[in-house]
């Protein structure tokens, strides 16, 4: 089997608040294969952006990337290892600031962000930006660059491409400046670009003409992509393989049809249950209780164990990693679910966790309210 | 092309501006207690002829609205009427002192704009760290200390105790220094810096501070935007995303508020222009305004008008030309 594009191994972000430790990315794992559209899919919250960003090792203070292993096309974009001391550095073959700015961001790994409207800086025009990019990040100079943006402008159909770049971004439509944030990533030349929600800000219509572009354009470059999203019937439409995201971890990771079909994480499940979808006809949509809990402190055992409607007392104690629950065409699907066989922590004969809560609070309250009189 | 419409439009529109600058001020004038003749006077007892004469000669005998046409059409003319108590015309007068003050506004904003601009941006990028600190302190410090004590301040250590500044006058940079060879000049020029010096930063130290707070607040915000993660993310180098990409878009508020502060300035003139000993338009107000010179505080006063009018006008050309969503006020 040839060495994926991108391997992910780990991942550990966390950002260190006043109010404590935010472990926003806790261990994820996942793969892209080169010309594959792979998925990271979860609620707000749960980690996707800063996973991308790990990615490209753009990562704010107090933000920091604490553990795991990056590696890019065979380079270590990010590894860590044990010192002479005992503590831990990063390793030497993990690629400078200088190169990760020189030789991966722009030019290998490239990004589209979310929000058109604030992508753009609003005081130079949309060619000079582009063009800025293309210089940058490729061997063109000049007007040859010009040329090339101009080009690009008209690959992601902005129509007068030549005059349109002159133009300031606030002349754009939303769709037209996502047609730009393409552009741009595009014209570098990467072999891998991460869409952050590109379509999120955008109305339907145009989400629709935006993913048949990326659809067309990434089967003519044969572009890698990581596409985050929270919206599954986006990742119906174009991922080949999907992680399923829930508070900093990968729940459930699968090739698309099996993750639709053989649904193997009740989050997932979850997530599929909660929007129309056109092959299936229900009466009305079941929301996700509750909310998503803070990432500074997660749930203890399985996270997703407080509004789980499957969870059982075994649930909150142990802390299930994903474990390979069936094999589609040689790729895995891995679930973080107990109740799958794979993990045998004795899930059947657990306890349900309704119960026992209410057992102890009522116990709790009544004990406390006799010591009180 | 589009720039020179938008001034000349924005000129057009201050127009009416003046007009009420002129209008508000001349009611003013004639308002305040006094009459012009009795001080002329001084007090001596004179014949009820004589008083009509001098009535007559300087149109005061006339009713207020023609008076104030009669001003304003000596005013589109360049007359700004008859200092009664110098016995000069105002226009002479105020000429003569007009440069120093310009020289004074000027220069104390170029300080300003200098040294607010690199450090608030140094505050912005080292935010939270002691030289961020040591700037908060320094621009509360010249927020919320008079202008006027600042320049005392300065006088007493760099005049009285180290005797290394002068303390009071300008020399002023268009006379023709006596030494007419390059030396002559360069000492000249050395000679206008060093009188400069103390009270540009008197009057400039209050417009240091706001800018620099808001330079840092701005290129904050900026640092933090969408556009700058974007630059970053495709491999600008830092010194670039600092300089181009965050700098740019966080210069608007800062020019706005440059514009806006040229009446503080100019407030502050009047009082630095007395602390200093400069012969300026501010201190020629003082002098008027002890005198009841009423001409001469109308003339004053609405050449300051004009000077603030004019200077919003090129805050407004200048964030035209910094950003482009500004329009025009032509298009549909």
């Amino acid at each position: 089997m040839t060495e994926p594009l991108l391997r992910v191994e780990n991942l550990k972000t966390q950002f260190f608040t006043e109010t404590g430790t935010v472990r926003a990315v806790d261990g994820i794992s996942f793969e892209v294969n080169e010309g594959e559209i792979v998925g990271l899919v979860g609620e707000s919250g749960a980690g996707k952006s800063v996973a991308s960003m790990s990615l490209m090792r753009l990562i704010d203070s107090p933000g920091e990337i604490v553990g795991g292993e990056i590696t890019y096309n065979g380079e270590t974009i990010f590894g860590l290892e044990e010192g002479p001391d005992g503590e831990l550095r990063e390793r030497e073959d993990m690629l400078s600031p200088e190169r990760m700015r020189r030789e991966i961001r722009g030019n290998e790994i490239a990004v589209i962000f979310q929000d058109p409207m604030e992508s753009l800086n609003p005081v130079f025009t949309v060619g000079g930006q582009l063009r800025e990019f293309i210089e940058l990040n490729r061997d063109l100079e000049g007007a040859a660059a010009k040329e090339e943006a101009i080009e690009m402008l008209r690959e992601v159909g902005i129509p007068d491409p030549e005059e349109r770049y002159e133009e300031y971004p606030h002349q754009f439509s939303g769709g037209m400046r996502q047609r730009v944030l393409i552009a741009m990533a595009l014209a570098c030349e990467p072999n891998l670009i991460i869409a952050d929600e590109p379509t999120t800000a955008l109305d339907v219509t145009v989400e629709g003409q935006i993913l048949d572009l990326v659809d067309d354009l990434q089967e003519k470059y044969g572009t890698s992509f990581i596409w985050v999203t929270h919206d599954l019937g986006v990742v119906a439409e174009i991922c080949d393989r999907v992680n399923v995201m829930y508070l900093g971890e990968i729940v459930e990771q699968a090739p698309v049809d099996e993750l639709f079909y053989e649904t193997s994480h009740p989050y997932t499940n979850a997530l599929l249950n909660s929007m129309p979808r056109p092959d299936r006809t229900v009466d009305e949509l079941e929301p996700i209780e509750g909310m998503m809990p803070e990432a500074i402190n997660p749930p203890s055992g399985c996270r997703f164990h407080p509004r789980c409607p499957d969870a059982k007392e075994v649930c909150t104690r142990v802390h299930p990693d994903p474990k390979v629950v069936d094999t589609v065409d040689g790729d895995p699907h891995r679930s973080a679910c107990l109740k799958r066989d794979a993990f045998d922590v004795g899930y059947d004969e657990s306890p349900p966790i309704d119960a026992e809560p209410d057992v102890v609070a009522a116990a709790g309250s009544g004990a406390g309210g006799e010591d009180d009189e | 092309m589009r720039l020179l419409r938008y001034t000349i439009y924005r000129l057009v529109q201050s127009i009416p501006v003046l007009i009420g600058i002129t209008l508000i001020t001349f009611i003013l004038a004639n308002l305040a207690p006094g009459d012009p003749v009795q001080l002329m006077l001084h007090g001596q007892e004179v014949d009820e002829d004589l008083v009509r004469t001098v009535e007559e000669r300087y149109g005061l005998d006339q009713p207020l609205h023609e008076r104030y046409l009669n001003y304003m059409a000596g005013l589109v003319q360049g007359d700004f009427g008859h200092s009664i108590h110098r016995d000069r015309p105002v226009r002479d007068l105020m000429l003569d002192r007009i440069g120093p003050t310009l020289l004074l506004v000027l220069s104390a904003y170029v300080f300003a704009i200098v040294t607010s601009i690199p450090l608030g941006i140094l505050a912005a990028k080292r935010r939270n760290e002691p030289a961020d600190h040591i700037s908060r302190i320094v621009a509360l410090f010249g927020v919320s200390t008079p202008s006027f004590w600042i320049g005392i301040m300065l006088i007493v250590i760099f005049s009285v105790t180290l005797g290394v500044l002068p303390s009071s006058g300008l020399v002023y940079p268009w006379r023709t220094p006596a030494d007419t060879s390059f030396f002559g000049y360069l000492a000249h020029f050395y000679d206008v810096l060093r009188h400069l010096l103390l009270p540009m930063i008197a009057l400039g130290t209050l417009q240091m501070a706001t800018l620099m707070r808001v330079e840092r607040t701005q290129m904050i915000n900026s640092l933090q935007g969408e556009y700058v993660k974007l630059a970053r993310a495709y491999g600008v180098p830092e010194r670039r995303v600092l300089r181009k990409h965050a700098f740019k878009p966080a210069q608007l508020p800062i020019i706005t508020i440059i514009g806006l502060n040229l009446s503080t300035a100019l407030g502050g003139a009047v009082l630095i222009e007395y602390v200093f000993n400069i012969n300026g338009m501010g201190r020629l107000l003082i002098e008027a305004i002890q005198e009841l010179d009423y001409q001469l505080i109308m003339g004053i006063t609405i050449v300051i008008g004009f000077i603030f009018v004019i200077g919003v006008i090129i805050t407004d050309i200048s964030y035209a030309y910094i950003d482009p969503r500004v329009t025009y006020g032509e298009e549909e």
